[in-house]
């Protein structure tokens, strides 16, 4: 092309497409747009000089590159003679050779000529040339070649294509306006353009750094003052691509901005720059790597967590779409692998996806430095760049744009259906316009899910890396050090401080009631458990719940402070303080009763055994250790929750086994105390079962604040279970002749494993979401608690008749009510799950 | 870039098993787009597995080959470059310069091969290349004892060849290299 930066140009003609205008340099010439905003060019007023010269660096880097990494299989004669015996021979079968090399990048180029000649088939004209094919092969060999961890994908040559196209529509305008003028210099320049070879180191020496002082050297170089006239008239846009393309420039060929010769070189540069992001923080590479990114710290793929992203932004945006769509299963990643892959480049057409790529380009990619400052791990996103919350809000926009027909889906597939055939005669504009007015609320949403304190990207991510150390997760990990989480970890070691003062009392009275009880049982065992079974019915079960409350309270404390974090930190429900501090009441007379049975147990009770004190020690002791890691990661880790709440039941199991020997011998002793022990058992029973309701209360108010549950299967089984070995506990009993006593207390016992578990849940289930489905295992597990409780609750009923102590009756009425209550708010809340 | 593989004289089974496992594992498919074989395979079971490494093979019949219908000569034409193949027992006396040069000029070629002497020789003469591979297996010839397996590949580029011989010396592979260019005339190296 024969431009030169001397031609004066006609004074009256805009160029065509300059109407489009929008204020910013380079209206007209996305490509280069693009590579200022991908930096591969000097932002800001640089000059035109200074355009050149980088433009020119990078395309010497592209050169230096090719040279390096390409292989030619014909080095210089002087290498060969300097050895006798030649190491590089094609058959060689050492990798690092250069025929191995050689071999290896003609397989890759192979890989590459398929997805090549199927590229863009609608526009085949300009892709499927020979030329174009070769340079998108050569510009992705060069890269996979430098970047040799990512290798080559499927998608890159959808990356890429945009690209090189836009250079290619570049060099179209440019032609078009050389077009405009070219009577001016064929006519005048003809003669001149090849003398003024010569000068062109006069001319670049002569020129500035200013454009303006370039222009006047020109002026001197052709003196005609017309000319100069002209050169003013000249609209600033189209004499700025003239100058940038004008051969003789700085840097002379190399330097010319939009050049045939190096569109390779040029659209190599923007290709790295897309996909290393260029130091920003969304680089396209990392949504083709199956590791996970670098800073993450998770073990997901990038594009995974990106939408994981964005699906977020969708739950704040519109969280009945969110919500219908974690219901039916459809995980982001499923369509969102294939838009953010290629940044959208298969839902649009190509003229509509550079109006995208535009948007998505010119918003930076770069987190200012006052985001980071506070923030450590702040690389824990993908997308909390602008550039990043851009294509998250694109997603978002979409999703919002099918809303009406995703939501009339009942099904995943005809839902993905809809996802993945996304409507062609959509206005992008409008999209667009959403996406923009998006983006905001989505750069702050993932900023915020980058920050400490915890949006619930990063809350699901402790909860995926708690998941996938499932089963070594017994070590309690360090909670998080940060300074709203250790405020709560500070007020809940009060309650702990306190909760383990309790539990030590329980330890030394329960080995105290142990000493005194076995050595009577040691005696008496046989006898006992024979003649004292009819009479001693109701005693028994005295001393039995008080100390199965005891237990319980323990279990219970250990769970409620948890379950109250968990309420505390994901919502202020104002219902906590009144829980805990009912269950702080319960804690209270939980210690004084057994104090004071403690004391009677003392009397009778002289040197005890050691090796039982030391078992039972023992016990508790796993059961404190079983809840120790629970409280130190208080949050996420419900493996660990679900192990502690395996071993309590296990301890359920033998203390049951223990507690009917030191009962039958205990109760004797008790006759005189039985009424007050009655009495304080009650008012427990009743604070548990009000307890019980109240936890249903708040379950319920909860229900509709927390929309998906995540969790909630896993404990909805866990529950199940314990229950189950409850259930069990209750058979055991009942075969050794206890009678119906036990089951008051075993029902409670159900009562609050389906509380814990239900209070667990919930604390789960309002921090984490998703899998709305395993709702109705839950359901189905509470229902079989019920039916456990029912049958429970009948063979008691039968067994009434057949009590005489009047007292137990009466007691067992009071319990009936109260189980009946239990079980009318269990059918609530099971209710409930189902119908979600 | 083309690679053709030029060899002959394996003579299996009667004077060797079979090829040198170190050949073998060298010559894996999808590396070499010609083979060229002088001759005395001599079985149809090596014509197979010379045609496992590569589809397009040619051969020239040596007098122990059980094949009848392999020609006594062949030309083909390989980019620029036209080759010639002959078994060469019929060249008087074997392995003759210009009797070889001879028949370089009748086959109007740059590249002859041809073998039967059981060894390697490469000769650029008068604007040409005459190689001739030697025996793939080390067989005995009539005319030597102990021959040292070898073979040759060829490296075909435009207006250069640049021939690789592979020879098989106490269990070691060496690998020489021999440049040509078709332009240039040059005497003998070897």
């Amino acid at each position: 092309m024969a431009t030169s930066q001397g031609e004066t140009a006609l004074p009256e003609p805009l160029s065509p497409s300059r109407s489009s205008s929008s204020g910013s340099r380079f209206s007209n010439l996305r490509g280069v747009r693009w590579r200022i905003d991908l930096g591969i060019l000097p932002n800001s007023p640089a000059s035109v000089d200074d355009l050149r010269r980088v433009a020119a660096d990078s395309r010497r880097k592209y050169v230096q590159l090719k040279r390096r990494l390409l292989v030619n299989s014909h080095p210089s004669k002087d290498e060969n003679r300097s050895s006798g015996v030649v190491m590089d021979d094609p058959l060689s079968q050492s990798p690092d050779s250069k025929w191995g090399r050689f071999f290896r990048n003609a397989e890759l180029e192979k890989m590459l000529d398929q997805d090549l000649s199927r590229l863009y088939p609608e526009l085949g004209s300009y892709f499927q040339k020979a030329a174009c094919q070769s340079m998108l092969r050569q510009i992705l060999l060069l890269w996979c070649l430098k970047h040799p961890e990512y290798g080559y994908r499927k998608g890159m040559h959808e990356l890429l294509a945009p690209l090189l196209y836009v250079l290619h529509v570049d060099l179209q305008h440019l032609s078009q306006v050389q077009e405009l003028y070219v009577d001016h210099f064929n006519d005048e320049f003809d003669g001149t353009s090849f003398s003024e070879s010569d000068m062109v180191s006069d001319c670049s020496f002569k020129k500035t750094a200013n454009m303006n002082r370039g222009t006047d050297s020109e002026k001197h170089f052709y003196g005609g003052a017309a000319k100069v006239s002209c050169l003013d008239k000249l609209d600033p846009d189209t004499r700025e691509l003239f100058l940038m393309n004008d051969a003789y420039g700085a840097e002379g060929e190399l330097g010319v901005i939009l050049s045939e010769k190096f569109m390779e070189h040029d659209a190599y540069c923007m290709f790295d720059a897309v996909m290393s992001g260029s130091h920003g923080v969304v680089a396209m590479a990392d949504f083709f790597s199956t590791s996970p990114a670098m800073g993450s710290g998770t073990e997901l793929p990038p594009v995974v967590e990106a939408s994981t992203t964005f699906y977020h932004l969708l739950h704040i945006v519109d969280s009945s779409l969110h919500n219908h769509l974690v219901e039916l299963g459809v995980e982001p990643q499923y369509f969102a692998l294939r838009w953010l892959r290629v940044l959208f480049g298969r839902e649009f057409s190509l003229k509509d996806l550079l109006l995208i790529w535009d948007e998505i380009f010119s918003s930076p990619n770069h987190v200012s430095p006052s985001d980071i400052a506070n923030d450590a791990d702040f690389n824990l996103s993908l997308l909390c760049s602008p550039r990043g919350a851009f294509i998250s809000a694109m997603a978002v926009s979409m999703l919002l744009h099918l809303r009406s027909s995703l939501l009339a889906t009942e099904h995943a597939t005809t839902c993905l259906q809809r996802l993945l055939n996304f409507p062609k005669d959509m206005s992008v504009k409008k999209l667009i316009e959403k996406a923009k007015s998006l983006q905001t609320l989505a750069f702050e949403t993932n900023l915020s899910s980058c920050s400490p304190w915890g949006g619930t990207v990063r809350n699901k991510r402790a909860v995926r890396r708690a998941h996938s150390l499932s089963f070594d997760s017994a070590s309690p990990r360090a909670s998080p050090s940060s300074l709203p989480e250790s405020y709560w970890e500070e007020k809940w070691r009060v309650l702990h401080r306190a909760e383990e003062t309790h539990k030590t009392n329980g330890v030394s009275i329960l080995s105290k009631i142990r000493n005194g009880s076995l050595k009577e049982k040691f005696g008496l065992f046989r006898v006992e458990l024979d003649a004292s079974m009819m009479e001693t019915a109701s005693e028994k079960k005295d001393v039995q719940s008080s100390i199965r409350h005891k237990i319980l309270d323990n279990a219970c404390q250990e769970g409620d402070p948890r379950v109250n974090l968990g309420e505390i930190g994901c919502n202020e429900n104002p219902d906590i303080s009144g829980t805990k501090e009912s269950f702080y009441m319960d804690a209270e007379v939980g210690r004084d009763s057994p104090g004071e049975q403690a004391d009677q147990n003392f009397m009778g009770g002289s040197s005890g055994v050691a090796e039982e004190a030391c078992l039972s020690a023992k016990q508790l002791s796993v059961l404190c250790t079983a809840a120790g890691p629970r409280r130190m990661a208080s949050e996420h880790d419900s493996e660990k929750s679900s192990v502690t709440s395996n071993s309590f039941v296990s301890d359920n199991d033998c203390k049951t086994g223990h507690k009917e020997e030191l009962c039958s011998s205990n109760c004797r002793k008790k006759l005189l105390q039985d009424s007050e022990a009655t009495s304080v058992t009650d008012v427990k029973l009743g604070q548990r079962t009000s307890s019980t309701q109240k936890h249903a209360a708040v379950l319920k108010e909860q229900r509709p604040l927390s929309g998906k549950f995540q969790w909630l299967w896993k404990f909805g089984r866990v529950s199940g279970e314990r229950n189950l070995d409850d259930g069990k506990c209750v058979e055991q009993q009942k075969f050794s002749d206890v009678g119906g006593t036990c089951k008051d207390i075993s029902e409670p016992l159900t009562c609050d494993g389906c509380c814990n578990s239900c209070g667990v849940s919930r604390k789960l289930e309002a921090e984490h979401k998703e899998v709305p489905g395993t709702l109705r295992s839950l359901g189905q597990s509470m229902l079989e608690n019920i039916q456990v409780i029912e049958s429970v609750f009948q063979q008691e009923q039968r067994q009434v008749g057949v009590a005489d102590n009047s007292s137990s009756t009466i007691l067992e009425a009071q319990g009936q009510v109260k189980i009946a209550t239990a079980l009318e708010e269990l059918r609530k809340i099971s209710g409930l799950l189902l119908e979600m | 870039m083309v690679l053709v593989l030029a060899l002959g004289d394996l003579h299996i089974p009667h004077r060797a098993a079979d090829l040198p496992a170190k050949f073998k594992s060298m010559l894996v498919p999808g590396k070499i787009q010609h083979i060229i074989c002088t001759g005395n395979l001599c079985i149809k079971e090596i014509h197979d597995y010379l045609k496992s490494l590569c589809p397009d093979l040619h051969v020239s019949r040596g007098e122990y080959d059980e094949d009848s219908h392999y020609p006594e000569t062949k030309t083909l034409t390989i980019g620029q470059f036209k080759l010639g193949l002959c078994h060469g027992h019929q060249i008087v006396p074997w392995g003759d310069l210009d009797s070889l040069a001879m028949l370089q000029r009748q086959l109007d070629v740059d590249i002859l091969v041809t073998g039967h002497t059981h060894q390697f020789k490469a000769y650029k003469h008068e604007g040409g290349v005459v190689i001739n591979p030697g025996s793939a297996t080390g067989a005995h010839s009539s005319i030597t004892y102990d021959a040292n397996p070898s073979f040759v590949l060829m490296d075909i580029d435009a207006l250069r060849v640049v021939v690789y011989v592979y020879e098989l010396i106490d269990g070691e592979v060496k690998v020489d290299k021999i440049d040509f260019k078709k332009t240039t005339t040059t005497h003998a190296c070897h």
